[in-house]
């Protein structure tokens, strides 16, 4: 009796088990409920960085910068992201950028809305120019001149991106090689990341050709075997990253934010870790007049006209 | 319960085997399958909620640094299509809800159910009262800095209900295994009841004698057919019914079964346990009906022996017997049993106390102990009377004794010595009577001498004494008394042999004419006829007329006493058997007859049934005496063989009568002319 007394608790101890629940349950009504609203922002002074990048990467990239800049100045400065350079100029001329980090050609562009240049970076190679690179893969032995680039497909990062696609396209036009020459022209699906995008699609082989701006490669050397990419040709160099003020900005503002720019040193090392995280040695002060070189390639390039047809 | 279990069938016992191995095998392991499912589905959905909210939060990012609500919105609405999400929203890094899945008011009870845990991603089980909800909050961290939160719903309760299906589709498939491993179960168990049933059947079959049945399945070839043996004396040559491991001759098997292992017989022919079983079984009953061949064998040879001992014990006059240690008796003859007036079965177990009169038995008894205790053969007469007769026996008791030399019975014969016993008795007398004789004679050669002297001068001196006077008268007297004693004496010489004895050829119907003649007329005077019956071929003998008369006028004599006066018939016979060279007469009256118990004592001498004075009791004997010194013999017949008297006439027949035959022998061989003659005498 005692044996089969046994078994049957045997049998029926997990049975039991089971129906034990090993944690709590928080109670929660889900019928009540409220219709959510944002809070507004803050005003701040809006700082954007035209997105060639991800956002997150413009973020990590400006986040110490404008940690400091705020520090700095005493103003209230808030990074926003806009999707794309497009949007970028747009938010510029609707006064919803305060100051604009932007590639030439956006700045060009913007200069037309009121918007003006009051510094501009020193490159991470230490010269305050930047030019674009044509890059295809290293085991692509069809292409061994910029003229062998005729009829292949190409990759650029933006139709409006400085170094990754109109610096290209000028020293392009430079050895007679012009658009309708290639078999396509495509560029980086966005938003964000775009000039990783285009040495990707080059490693992928999506593409025979790709253009990226000058040091693209050396932030990716930890993900792909940049050893399998190859630097076909090198644009003519042009000015490089401009730091500029909405149209109706505060002189002050701009001036304060100038000169907390201008103070920052490469030789500092709180300094340091701020501007080479944010890709830059140095920002020096510019002028409008510093970017004609970069109007007259637009002009060669017909921009304006691509800009009316797009 | 357990007996009533030992009842069921084998078939149904391994079926229920089957169902409760299956069932074991099954419940606890759809069980622990059901736990173990569970467990890994949750830990799977925590995984994933893990996963998609991490995702959520990684992917939010962008979207969250440029406020792209749209594209939030976007991504939450996406998860909400998985049909296990409950919710999914983000949270900025104040807390504000920036988008969620639900339509219709956001349920604000979440915001604060959940939360990151020092900024890894937190599961917190929420119970909403209709289900079970595991919340997953991811912090939302762009270059370590929080965000925001992106908050998961995933249903505990769907994925338990997965589970649970899963459990219930272990179940089903298990029953349905039960199931299905009923039916191979059931052939299984019903090919092997099958197979024990027929072991069993055979078996009832050799319990009741029947040994000739094969339980094993005969095999396709024999062994010598596989190996091409041409051994036809091995017992296992030819024989396809039995396995030749277990039937072949040692020399062939070589060391033994175990040698048989590697051998392609073995392997061919070899079966389960239940075909070893029926194989050894069949070998089995091979050997016993062998075996009980022999025992039937030997029962017959023994059931003939005990048979022809049984009938030489039963043939043998003899009183045959076998007394068990406490002298109880184990086994008798017929003889024995008869001599009881009981069946052999009757005597069987009990004691000579028991079936003799109380004297004999006791004394018998005794002596059986004697004889069982001194363990030596005794050798002894004894002296019974039954039905009034006295009963001779010669006893010989036997003990018998085991292999250790302790007497354990013994063996007992008794022979009827009682005829054997009066021939003794007639020899002495025989003797007596010849002493007697021979003493008779003597006396009466030394009496005759002066008998012959009292005659003479008994004669002489009646010539001396005038014929007329008293003392002639008693002169003859004496004369007459002389002369009867001188035939007395006579008579006695004759008995002795002392007689002279002068033998001639002489013809053996005149002598009896003779004799008939002399007393036919005297004899008639006494009612007395005598009727002749002779051969016609006159025989002639040798012998001496004159006491050869003397011998059929003392039988003749005789016959006529035994009428006692009332007178008869005589029949006097006599044939001539030549092939036996003898001839023989019959003197045959028809008197009261002879008595038993007296015919073997008439030819003793003085033995007389006649009163005191009548006869001497001599004359049978001196007739005795004569014949057998011619070589003959007379022997007597009493009452008369029926049909002997049948040439008289009849109702001269009177009583049974009395036949006296003598044989004599042809001393010369002889042609008297009969058609039949006589055989040659051998040498």
């Amino acid at each position: 009796m005692r044996r089969r007394d046994f078994l049957l608790a045997a049998l029926l101890a997990p049975a039991l088990a089971a129906c034990s629940r090993d944690e709590d349950a928080v109670r929660v009504n889900l019928a009540k409920r409220e219709e959510t609203t944002l809070r507004q922002q803050p005003r701040a002074v809006t700082y954007a960085y035209l997105p060639q990048y991800a956002h997150t990467v413009s973020y990590e990239r400006h986040r110490l910068l404008l940690d400091y800049l705020g520090r700095a100045t005493g103003l209230t400065l808030r990074q926003i992201f806009p999707d794309t350079f497009e949007e970028h100029v747009r938010m510029v001329e609707r006064a919803e950028i305060d100051i604009s980090f932007s590639n030439p050609f956006a700045y060009i562009r913007m200069a037309r809305s009121g918007a003006r240049a009051f510094a501009r970076i020193v490159e991470p190679s230490g010269k305050p120019d930047f030019c674009s690179h044509i890059i295809c893969r290293r085991d692509n032995d069809a292409l061994r001149r910029l003229e062998d680039c005729r009829g292949k497909r190409w990759m650029a990062v933006d139709p409006s991106s400085a170094g990754g696609y109109l610096y290209a396209l000028g020293e392009f036009l430079d050895h007679g090689i012009k658009r309708r020459d290639f078999a396509e022209i495509t560029f980086a699906p966005g938003p964000g990341g775009k000039q990783e995008k285009v040495v990707l699609s080059v490693f992928a082989g999506a593409c025979d050709i790709g253009s990226v701006r000058d040091g693209t490669l050396d932030i990716l050397r930890g993900k792909i075997d940049i050893a399998q990419i190859r630097v076909l040709a090198k644009s003519k160099s042009y000015p490089g990253w401009v730091y500029a003020a909405r149209a109706g900005l505060a002189p002050e503002i701009t001036a304060k934010v100038a000169r907390a720019l201008f103070a920052l040193s490469i030789e500092r090392p709180n300094d340091a870790a701020i501007l080479l995280t944010a890709g830059m040695r140095g920002v020096i002060p510019a002028t409008d007049a510093d970017y004609d070189s970069v109007r007259a390639l637009a002009e060669k390039l017909g921009l304006d006209a691509i800009e009316e047809t797009e | 319960m357990i007996p009533r279990f030992s009842r069921l069938s084998f078939r149904t016992k391994i079926n229920c085997g089957i169902v409760l191995i299956v069932g074991l095998i099954a419940i606890p392991l759809a069980y622990l399958t059901w736990r173990a499912a569970a467990e890994s589905l949750l830990t799977e959905t925590r995984k994933r909620g893990l996963v998609l909210s991490e995702n959520l939060a990684m992917r939010v990012s962008d979207a969250m640094l440029s406020m792209d609500l749209l594209r939030l919105k976007n991504m939450v609405d996406e998860l909400k299509k998985v049909d296990d999400i409950v919710y999914a929203f983000i949270l900025d890094r104040q807390g504000n809800i920036l988008v969620h899945s639900y339509t219709g008011g956001f349920p604000v009870e979440l915001i604060g159910a959940n939360a990151p845990a020092n900024g890894a991603p937190h599961i917190r089980l929420l119970d909403t009262g209709r289900e079970l909800i595991d919340d997953f909050a991811a912090p939302v961290v762009i270059v370590g800095t929080p965000f925001g939160t992106a908050r998961i719903g995933l249903s505990r309760t769907k994925a338990e209900a997965a589970a649970d299906r899963l459990a219930l589709m272990i179940v089903f498939y298990s029953a349905t295994a039960m199931v299905a491993a009923l039916a191979p179960s059931t052939l299984f168990a019903r090919r092997v009841t099958e197979r024990i049933n027929r072991l069993k059947a055979h078996a009832e079959e050799v319990v009741k004698g029947n040994l000739d049945p094969r339980a094993g399945p005969p095999a396709a070839r024999a062994c010598s057919d596989i190996l091409a043996c041409d051994k036809k004396l091995c017992p296992a040559y030819g024989d396809r019914d039995r396995r030749c491991w277990l039937t072949a001759s040692p020399d062939q098997r070589g060391e033994g079964p175990e040698s048989c292992r590697d051998c392609q017989v073995y392997n061919e022919q070899k079966g389960d346990e239940i075909q070893d079983l029926a194989e050894t079984f069949d070998v089995m009953a091979v050997s016993l009906k062998t075996h009980l061949d022999e025992l039937r064998r030997a029962e017959r040879v023994l059931s003939r022996q005990e048979q022809l001992l049984r009938t030489i014990l039963d043939a043998t006059p003899d009183l045959v017997c076998l007394l068990d240690e406490h002298l109880a008796y184990l086994a008798v003859n017929r003889a024995f049993a008869a001599f009881l007036g009981l069946e052999p079965a009757a005597i069987v177990g009990r004691t000579d106390r028991e079936l003799f009169p109380a004297d004999e038995g006791e004394a018998m008894h005794d002596h059986n102990r004697l004889v069982l205790e001194s363990a030596r053969p005794s050798d002894r007469e004894v002296f019974l009377r039954r039905n009034g007769s006295p009963v001779w026996l010669h006893v010989v008791r036997v003990p018998i004794s085991d292999g250790r030399g302790r007497a354990m019975g013994l063996l007992r014969t008794a022979r009827d010595v009682t005829q054997l016993k009066q021939f003794q008795e007639q020899l002495i007398q025989s003797q007596k009577m010849e002493s007697l004789g021979k003493l008779a004679g003597g006396v009466a050669h030394e009496i005759n001498t002066p008998l012959g002297v009292i005659l003479g001068y008994a004669q002489l001196l009646q010539e001396d004494v005038p014929p007329d006077g008293q003392l002639h008268a008693d002169l003859q007297t004496i004369e007459k008394q002389a002369k009867v004693c001188r035939k007395i004496v006579a008579d006695l010489l004759g008995f002795s042999r002392q007689a002279e004895s002068a033998k001639i050829e002489m013809c053996f119907n005149n002598s009896l004419m003779e004799a008939i003649s002399l007393v036919r007329h005297a004899f008639s005077l006494d009612k007395t006829v005598v009727v002749t019956d002779l051969d016609e071929r006159m025989p002639i003998i040798y012998g001496d007329p004159e006491k050869l008369k003397q011998v059929w006028i003392n039988l003749l004599t005789n016959g006529r006493d035994a009428m006692d006066g009332r007178g008869g018939a005589l029949l006097v016979r006599s044939r001539l058997f030549t092939r036996d060279q003898k001839v023989t007469a019959w003197f045959a009256d028809t008197g009261p007859g002879i008595a038993p118990e007296n015919q073997g004592r008439i030819f003793d001498p003085f033995f007389t049934t006649k009163p005191v004075g009548q006869g001497t009791g001599l004359g049978l004997s001196v007739s005795f005496g004569i014949i057998k010194d011619h070589g003959g013999s007379i022997t007597v017949q009493s009452p008369a063989p029926p049909g002997f008297f049948d040439a008289m006439e009849p109702g001269d027949a009177a009583g049974p009568g009395a036949v006296f035959v003598v044989d004599l022998p042809l001393e010369h061989e002889e042609t008297i002319g009969g058609p039949q003659p006589a055989d040659p005498v051998e040498g």
